[in-house]
């Protein structure tokens, strides 16, 4: 007799049934309805799959994640979740849904700015979210980017317009509360011709015994317009979570992503930024800083499409106790992409002998006038450094602290904003001393 | 303050002191020469507890301590500084806070509050005149694409902030041009006092002009085989090591 057994990807889809997205406007579902197609013919990803090589996701699709709505969450709490003399809109999501009394949302007066939630976005500016959503994450193999596009609740909504800038940064929150939930957070970010936008994203959680995050970040990077975000992983040792960042720079832009994953069980990120104008930047930059058992994985592509754009991409790692890091990433420069500056570096200290760390960078070029370099470096502490500074009276665990401070703070520099910067130092510094 | 009582050290299985002994009271400057490969490094390394040197026999007390057994930290906590012959280039680490911490983590373990960043500053301003060490440099990356000279000034700096009660200067003068010469011995005549001592281990004599030494010693085949004043220094500038290493054969 034959047993009918459901696929991971179908068990997955079930529990994520139930949830009404029918208020939406036609435009909006029909991005949902492609996702669950694409959804379909996708295998629940594992190890087989070269990128899902290094991450297991066996007990992701194990567990019967479903959504939740909010469950109630006070200003006292929130505190916790602020980062410290930062001045910024700040916009609270728990389980992916917004949280409008805790958040401040501003529609500028002079329509010169629009900071609001995702969903309220798609109503009231819909000629302004209709263009960009989804159309990123439209790549048919990629599972986590699809489930997103698929399910998602809400998402901070940061518009910018021509030639204008926020007049503060944007600080989106992500909670995670409640047992066997799953979060869709998602962000879209825009900024039109010459304007400018900061935005922070942070992902915490109150409380849960097991959790999943799958969030998205899109942005749109027009021409002569800046983006940066500031991705800040911090996240329960329960919590599961799978990320997606994209990028499409028009000419003359620059987009910076500083990915900082704190804490969490297990960590992924996508992230893919498609040069598509020429003369402009891309910078991608990661700290990981890991202790305990936390696992992460950073995956990035940048497809140089137009000729005479720069990428630079530095992830640092210093993992320690049976912590993992995995970087993989893959410069892609099509053949009309000329005159390239691509830039790629992975350096990984190891703090103890069972921390992994692994590294794989990739490039791909079809044009023949490009500088393109990529190199990592797998190693423990400078002997020489350390000795040196320990003749000058400086302690052995002080002076470990100095170097590492020294060779994560190559990456922290690209945090424009002081008090971000401030926060991710304490958050960090945690993590060089062993849980054990 | 330093006694060295018959000190046996090797690197990877390789005896490079054979029984060295050697004593520095307080107010004295004392001069190690010799030929290359005699041990002069090896003999620094092993006072200020480099790891890959294993003492394998004798002993060093340090003010009534005994210093072998002390972590390189706890040495300088104690007063031991070791002006290096490679000052090691720290990437990311500013000079000016790489002092700093140095200066108090010295004071906390000699039991002293914290300096006040005033009184910091007033200190480091004093001690940056004395070696003439510009400001700009301070707030470098630690040697980090510094000169010869930029290096072995700022190992006088850092020695003059940390005022030592035992300076231990391993071959400072090599690399370096006279005028940046002149400027590290004024930084260490200005230091010296009755209360503390060092030691000037060097190849050539050219140094001692500067700084002068109350006794030479001869380092050769990992012991002292010769001591004497400064006139000592003077007899090898002209005749070289050979005269005595045959003596020593004998």
């Amino acid at each position: 007799m034959a047993t009918l057994a459901l696929t991971n990807t179908e068990r997955f889809l079930i529990n994520q049934e139930g949830q009404d997205f029918s208020h939406e406007a036609k435009t909006f579902i029909k991005i949902r309805e492609l996702a669950i197609k694409n959804l379909k013919k996708l295998e629940f990803p594992t190890p087989k799959l070269e990128a899902w090589k290094y991450t297991n996701l066996r007990e992701v699709a194990k567990q019967e994640f479903r959504p939740q709505s909010a469950i109630n969450l006070v200003g006292s709490r929130l505190k916790s979740y602020l980062i410290p003399n930062l001045d910024a809109y700040i916009l609270v999501f728990v389980n992916g849904f917004f949280v409008p009394e805790l958040s401040e949302v501003k529609e500028d007066k002079d329509g010169d700015f629009i900071v609001t939630n995702l969903n309220k976005a798609k109503s009231k500016f819909i000629k302004l979210v209709e263009p960009h959503l989804g159309f990123l994450t439209r790549d048919k193999d990629q599972f986590f980017g699809n489930l997103n596009a698929a399910f998602s609740q809400d998402g901070a909504f940061v518009y910018v317009k021509s030639g204008k800038q926020l007049d503060k940064p944007v600080h989106v929150i992500n909670l995670v509360d409640g047992d066997l939930v799953v979060a869709y957070p998602r962000n879209l970010i825009v900024a039109e011709n010459n304007a400018e936008a900061n935005v922070i994203v942070s992902y915490e959680t109150l409380e849960t015994k097991s959790a999943l995050s799958n969030a998205v970040n899109e942005a749109f990077v027009a021409e002569g317009a800046h983006i940066t975000i500031d991705k800040i992983q911090n996240e329960n040792s329960n919590t599961f979570h799978i990320g997606g960042d994209f990028a499409q720079q028009d000419k003359n832009s620059t987009f910076t992503l500083n990915t900082i994953p704190v804490n969490g069980k297990l960590i992924r990120n996508n992230v893919t930024v498609d040069i598509d104008g020429e003369g402009s930047t891309a910078n991608l930059f990661g700290a990981v800083c890991l202790n305990g058992d936390v696992h992460v994985d950073n995956q990035t592509l940048v497809n140089h499409s137009k000729p005479n754009c720069d990428s630079n991409e530095l992830y640092k790692c210093v993992v320690n106790d049976n912590s993992s890091s995995i970087f993989n990433g893959k410069i892609y420069v099509n053949k009309i992409a000329q005159k390239t500056n691509a830039f790629q570096s992975n350096a990984n200290i190891l703090l103890s002998d069972d921390a992994k760390a692994f590294s794989k960078p990739q490039l791909e070029i079809y044009a023949d006038d490009v500088k393109c370099s990529h190199g990592c470096t797998i190693g423990q502490f400078d002997d020489e450094a350390l000795f040196y500074l320990r003749t000058r009276g400086i302690k052995e665990s002080t002076a470990k602290k100095v170097l590492l401070d020294a060779f994560i703070g190559e990456v922290l520099d690209n945090l424009k904003i002081d008090t971000v910067r401030a926060h991710v130092e304490a958050l960090i510094a945690r993590n060089f001393i062993s849980k054990k | 303050m330093l006694k060295i009582k018959d000190l046996k050290a090797e690197i990877n299985g390789k005896e490079i002191l054979k029984g060295l002994n050697f004593e520095v009271k307080s107010g004295e400057v004392h001069a190690i020469m010799g030929p290359n490969g005699s041990g002069k490094s090896t003999l620094a390394s092993v006072l200020s507890g480099r790891e890959e040197y294993e003492v394998t026999g004798g002993e060093v007390e340090f003010s009534g301590k005994d210093l072998l057994d002390l972590s390189p930290e706890d040495r300088a906590g104690e007063g031991v500084f070791l002006a290096f012959q490679y000052p090691v280039e720290i990437p990311g680490v500013s000079n000016i806070n790489f002092i700093k911490t140095a200066v108090n983590e010295v004071r906390e373990y000699k039991g002293l509050p914290v300096l006040e960043t005033k009184e910091f500053v007033t200190l480091l301003k004093e001690k940056q005149k004395l070696v003439g060490l510009s400001g700009k440099l301070a707030n470098r990356s630690v040697n980090e694409g510094f000169s010869g000279g930029e290096k072995k000034r700022n190992e006088i700096f850092q020695m003059a902030m940390l005022n030592p009660k035992l300076g231990i200067l391993d071959e400072t003068d090599s690399g370096l041009d006279i005028d940046a010469l002149r400027v590290v011995a004024t930084g260490v005549n200005e230091l010296k006092s009755e209360d503390n001592a060092f030691v000037v281990i060097t190849h050539y004599q050219r140094l001692l002009d500067y700084i002068v030494p109350d006794f030479v010693h001869v380092l050769y085949d990992g012991k002292i085989v010769k001591s004497g004043t400064k006139e000592l220094a003077l007899e090898l500038e002209e005749k070289g090591y050979d005269w005595i290493i045959e003596e020593y054969k004998k």
